[in-house]
C-alpha cells in the first residue's frame, strides 16, 4: 500500500475542505507536516483509522467539525468525509468514509451510521466494490489489528511497547503479522481446504455424496459434520484459554516482581523463585523420565512378556526328533517328474498306489514347497532377536520407576516448601495481599492447564471417531461409482491440503527467523547496548540483555528502549514486505507482498538528538514511504537527517480551536 | 490369513483397549502407544494366564480398529506370538508334531481347522485384554496410580515367569540345531 492524497471534508477541526498529497517518489518518500502541539497532528492521523476502520481513539467519537455542529439548524445536515487515494497491489483505489449529521427538529444531532465506499479503477473505468466486501477489502489491504502499528501515535508509544511486549495477544494479531510478511496466500488456501470445518472445499464434498445409495452414508456425514463442528470449538477455545494464561502469567509475573521489591519479603521471594525453578526443572525431567518409560514398556513389553514361552519352545522343539525329513535340493517338481515318468532314479518302476510311489508321495510333505524346516529357522532367529530385545529391560524398567518416584517426592516437596513461604509471606502485612493476588492468578493458570488438558484428551477422542467415521463412510461410497468419484476428489484435496501445511510450516518458521534477524539489525542500529529481541510462535516480542555470563532473562524497558523496540518490530515487518514483493522466482511468489508505508505522529519527543538522527536515517531506507507529524522544534532535526529524502512539506496553519488548515510549505 | 487386513476390536474389548490407550497425564502418556501395541501383547498374557473371552458385540459400544498397514508393519511379530501360542497350547492339540504342524505347515491356510486355531488365538487376546484391563486401568484415578500399577504389573511377571530365566540360556537354546 501506498498512500498518495488525503481528503479531508469537515473533519473535526479541519473545517471545509483540505487535501494533503503525499510523497510517493522512490528517493524522495518523505512526507514532513509540521506543526506545534495541538494544532491537529493526531487528529490527521487519526483520520486514517476513521476513513479505514470507523473508529478513532478519541474519547469524543463525533468527528464532525464543532463550528459546524453548532450552526446545524433543525432539518438539515452536514456531511464528514474523509477519502484517502491509495495504491494497493498495483491497483488503485480511493476509499471513502461519509458520515451524514442530522439536526432534527427536537434539536437533538442524529448521527447516521459511518458509511464505507470504495472505487478502483479497472481498464481505465471507475468502478465502485461491491457493498458487502469493502471491509473485506480493508482487511486485505490493511488489517486493523496491525493498522496501529502503520498509522502510530506518538504519545501512546509507551502503551504500544507494553503491548508488543504483553503476552497474550490475540491469535489475530499473530495472524496479522503472518500476513503482512507475505504468508497470506498460504493461510487462504488452507483455510480454503481446510478438512475439519464444514464449510471448506473437503467440508464441502460432505454434501455431494448420493446419499441414495445407502442411508448409513447419510448417518456417517451427519456424524462427520458433527464431529468438525465440535473440533472448531474446542480450538476456539483453546486459543482462548492460550490468551487467558498468558495474561495471568504476566500478572503473576508483575506480582512477582512486586514482591522482590518489597524490602521485607526479598530474601523469601528469592528463596522461593530458586524453589519455583528446581520445581519446574524436577517437573519436565518427570515428564521425560516417564514418557521415556512408556515407550520403552511399548517396545519391549510383548517380548519380555514372551521369555517364558520362548524357552519352553525352544526346548521341546530341541527335544523332538529332526522334524524336517528334507533331502536336500530336491524340490516338489523334481518328485513330480518322476512320478509322471513313471521310473525312479534308481530304476524301479513308479504305479499309482505301489510302494515306490506312496515313498515319493510322503517326501513331497519335507521338501519345498511344503517343507517347515525355514519356517522352524525364521522363528528361531525370532526368539533369539526378541530374546535379546527383551534384555535388561526389567531392569532398566525397576530403574526408571524407581527415578520416576524419586522425582515425585522431590516435586512434593519442593510445593510444600513454597507453600511454607508463601504462608510466610501473607504474615507480613505489606505482601499479605500481593501474596493473595497471586494465588488467584496462580489458580486461573492452574484451571486454564487443567481445561485445555481435558479439551486435549477430548479433542483427541473426537478426532479419532472422525477419523473412523470416514474411513467407514469411504468403505460405503467405494461401492457406488458416483460417490466414487467423489472419494477421489476429497482424497486429492486432502492430499494438497497436506502438501500446502508442510509448506506453511516451513515458510512460517523461516519467515519467523527472518523477521527476528531483521527486528534485532534494525533495533542495534538506532539503540546500541547489549540486547537481543526474540520473537515466539505467537509474534510475542521479549527483550534479553546480555550479561557477562551470556542471555538473561527479559528485562524491564526504558522509554527509549521501548521506541526502539516499536520502531524495530515496524520496519522489520515493512523491509521483509519489501524484499518478498522484490522476489519473483517461482516458489518465492507463494508469498505475496507489499510495500508499506509508515506514518508516525511525533514519535521523536522521547528521542535524544542521537536517536533521532539514527531513526531518521535508517526508516526511510526501509519504509517505501514515510509520512511523519513533527513538533517544529523536532521538526527541525528531523528535517536535517532526513534532508534529501523529503518530498513533501505542509504545515499546520491553527486559527482557533475548531479551525486549522493545511498549508503546503 | 490372521494378520494381513485391518482388525477391529468390538464390544467391551473395544472399550478396554480405548482405555489401555487412553491419555492418562497432561503430557498425553498413554500405558499403551497404540491400539496395535495392545494386539501385541495381549494374546501373550492371555495364554501366560489362561484366559480366554468370547467375542462381545454389544452394539452400543463402537469398535475400534487397527489400520492395514499398522498390521503390516507388525506382522512379522503377530505371527511369531500366533506361532508361539500354537506351539505350546497342549490343551488345544496334545501331540507335539500336529502342534508343529499347526504353528508352521497349516499356518494362514485356511483350512477349517486353522480357522479354528485363529479364533481360538483371538479368544487369547480378549482374555489378555481382560487382563491388562483388571491389572492396569481398572482401579486407577490418578496418573501415578497408573505407573503404579505398570510397575506391579511387570513385578508379578517377573516373580511369576521370568525370575529364573535368563537370556544367555535361551540364547543357548536358539544355537542348538533343531
Amino acid at each position: 500500500m501506498l498512500l498518495k492524497k488525503m481528503k479531508l471534508l469537515n473533519f473535526r477541526q479541519f473545517i471545509g475542505e483540505q487535501t494533503v498529497e503525499f510523497a510517493t517518489d522512490e528517493n524522495k518518500n518523505v512526507t514532513v507536516i509540521m506543526g506545534e502541539n495541538g494544532s491537529g497532528k493526531t487528529t490527521l492521523a487519526q483520520a486514517f483509522t476513521w476513513c479505514l476502520y470507523g473508529n478513532t481513539d478519541f474519547d469524543d467519537k463525533l468527528v464532525l467539525n464543532r463550528n459546524l455542529e453548532r450552526q446545524l439548524l433543525p432539518g438539515n445536515e452536514c456531511v464528514v468525509k474523509v477519502e484517502i487515494d491509495l495504491t494497493h497491489g498495483k491497483t488503485d483505489y480511493t476509499i471513502i468514509r461519509e458520515q451524514v449529521y442530522r439536526r432534527e427538529l427536537t434539536g437533538k444531532i442524529k448521527v447516521e451510521k459511518p458509511e464505507l465506499k470504495i472505487k478502483y479503477k479497472k481498464d481505465g473505468q471507475q468502478e465502485f466494490v461491491r457493498p458487502y466486501e469493502v471491509d473485506f477489502i480493508v482487511k486485505q489491504i490493511l488489517p486493523m489489528e496491525l493498522s496501529r502499528y502503520f498509522f502510530f501515535d506518538g504519545e501512546r508509544i509507551g502503551n504500544m511497547s507494553k503491548e508488543i511486549n504483553k503476552k497474550g495477544r490475540s491469535d489475530e494479531f499473530a495472524q496479522a503479522v503472518r500476513g503482512l510478511v507475505g504468508l497470506n496466500a498460504l493461510i487462504k488456501a488452507l483455510e480454503h481446504l481446510k478438512p475439519t470445518s464444514r464449510h471448506s472445499v473437503i467440508g464441502s464434498y460432505n454434501k455431494d455424496y448420493d446419499f441414495n445409495s445407502d442411508v448409513r452414508i447419510t448417518q456417517y456425514t451427519k456424524e462427520i459434520e458433527d464431529y468438525q463442528d465440535k473440533l472448531e470449538k474446542i480450538d476456539q477455545r483453546l486459543n482462548e484459554i492460550e490468551n487467558e494464561k498468558q495474561i495471568a502469567q504476566s500478572k503473576c509475573d508483575e506480582l512477582n516482581i512486586k514482591l522482590s521489591q518489597l524490602p521485607d519479603t526479598e530474601r523469601l521471594q528469592k528463596e522461593k523463585e530458586k524453589l519455583q525453578a528446581k520445581l519446574e526443572q524436577t517437573q519436565n525431567a518427570y515428564a521425560s523420565a516417564v514418557s521415556s518409560l512408556l515407550k520403552q514398556f511399548n517396545k519391549s513389553a510383548a517380548s519380555y512378556f514372551s521369555q517364558s514361552l520362548i524357552k519352553n519352545a525352544l526346548e521341546s522343539l530341541s527335544k523332538s526328533e529332526k522334524l524336517d525329513k528334507g533331502i536336500p535340493d530336491i524340490h516338489a517338481r523334481t518328485i513330480e517328474f518322476l512320478i509322471n515318468r513313471k521310473i525312479c532314479i534308481c530304476g524301479t518302476k513308479i504305479e499309482v498306489g505301489n510302494e515306490a510311489y506312496n515313498e515319493l508321495k510322503k517326501t513331497l510333505e519335507y521338501i519345498p514347497p511344503q517343507s517347515i524346516g525355514n519356517s522352524i529357522a525364521q522363528f528361531v532367529k525370532e526368539s533369539e532377536s526378541r530374546t535379546r530385545y527383551a534384555g535388561d529391560f526389567f531392569d532398566t524398567f525397576i530403574n526408571q520407576y524407581a527415578t520416576i518416584r524419586d522425582y515425585e517426592n522431590n516435586i512434593l516437596q519442593f510445593q510444600s516448601d513454597i507453600d511454607v513461604i508463601e504462608k510466610q509471606m501473607e504474615g507480613n502485612e505489606r505482601a499479605a495481599g500481593v501474596v493473595q493476588e497471586l494465588r488467584r492468578y496462580k489458580k486461573v493458570i492452574s484451571d486454564r492447564q487443567h481445561e485445555r488438558d481435558e479439551l486435549n484428551q477430548k479433542k483427541g477422542s473426537i478426532k479419532t471417531s472422525l477419523d473412523r467415521a470416514i474411513t467407514e463412510r469411504k468403505e460405503l461410497t467405494l461401492r457406488d461409482e458416483r460417490n466414487k468419484k467423489i472419494e477421489v476428489y476429497r482424497t486429492y484435496a486432502l492430499r494438497v491440503f497436506e502438501e500446502l501445511s508442510l509448506t506453511y510450516k516451513q515458510k512460517e518458521s523461516e519467515t519467523r527467523k527472518n523477521l527476528e534477524i531483521n527486528i534485532n539489525e534494525i533495533f542495534k542500529s538506532i539503540y546500541n547496548g547489549g540486547m537481543s529481541l526474540t520473537i515466539d510462535d505467537r509474534y510475542n516480542i521479549q527483550v534479553f540483555v546480555k550479561d557477562e555470563i551470556g542471555i538473561s532473562n527479559d528485562v524491564e524497558t526504558s522509554t527509549a528502549q521501548s521506541i526502539s523496540i516499536i520502531f524495530a518490530f515496524i520496519a522489520g515487518i515493512i523491509k521483509m514486505a519489501r524484499d518478498n514483493s522484490k522476489k519473483t522466482d517461482d516458489i518465492e511468489t507463494v508469498l505475496d507482498t507489499e510495500p508499506y508505508p509508515l506514518v508516525m505522529d511525533a514519535p521523536l519527543s522521547a528521542f535524544d538528538k542521537r536517536r533521532i538522527k539514527a531513526v531518521c536515517t535508517v526508516l526511510p531506507n526501509i519504509a517505501e514511504q514515510i509520512i511523519i507529524f513533527i513538533k517544529d522544534t523536532d521538526g527541525e532535526i528531523a528535517e536535517e537527517h532526513l534532508g534529501s529524502k523529503i518530498g513533501k512539506r505542509y504545515l499546520f496553519d491553527k486559527k482557533n480551536e475548531f479551525e486549522t488548515y493545511l498549508m503546503p510549505r | 490369513m490372521l494378520f494381513d487386513k485391518e482388525y477391529t476390536f468390538y464390544g467391551i474389548h473395544a472399550e478396554k483397549v480405548r482405555k489401555l490407550t487412553f491419555q492418562f497425564d497432561k503430557k498425553n502418556n498413554s500405558i499403551f502407544l497404540s491400539n496395535v501395541n495392545v494386539y501385541k501383547t495381549a494374546p501373550i498374557i492371555g495364554f501366560l494366564y489362561q484366559r480366554k473371552a468370547e467375542l462381545d458385540k454389544t452394539p452400543e459400544i463402537k469398535p475400534t480398529k487397527i489400520f492395514l498397514n499398522e498390521m503390516l508393519n507388525h506382522l512379522n511379530d503377530l505371527k511369531y506370538s500366533y506361532q508361539l501360542i500354537m506351539l505350546l497350547d497342549t490343551k488345544n492339540e496334545s501331540s507335539f508334531e500336529e502342534r508343529v504342524n499347526k504353528a508352521f505347515r497349516y499356518y494362514g491356510n485356511e483350512s477349517e481347522q486353522t480357522l479354528a486355531d485363529e479364533q481360538l488365538f483371538e479368544q487369547y487376546v480378549r482374555g489378555g485384554i481382560d487382563v491388562l484391563y483388571e491389572k492396569l486401568i481398572e482401579n486407577a484415578v490418578n496418573p501415578e496410580d497408573y505407573l503404579k500399577n505398570l510397575y506391579d504389573f511387570m513385578e508379578e511377571i517377573n516373580d511369576r515367569y521370568n525370575s529364573v530365566i535368563t537370556d544367555d540360556s535361551i540364547l543357548e537354546l536358539c544355537r542348538l540345531e533343531i
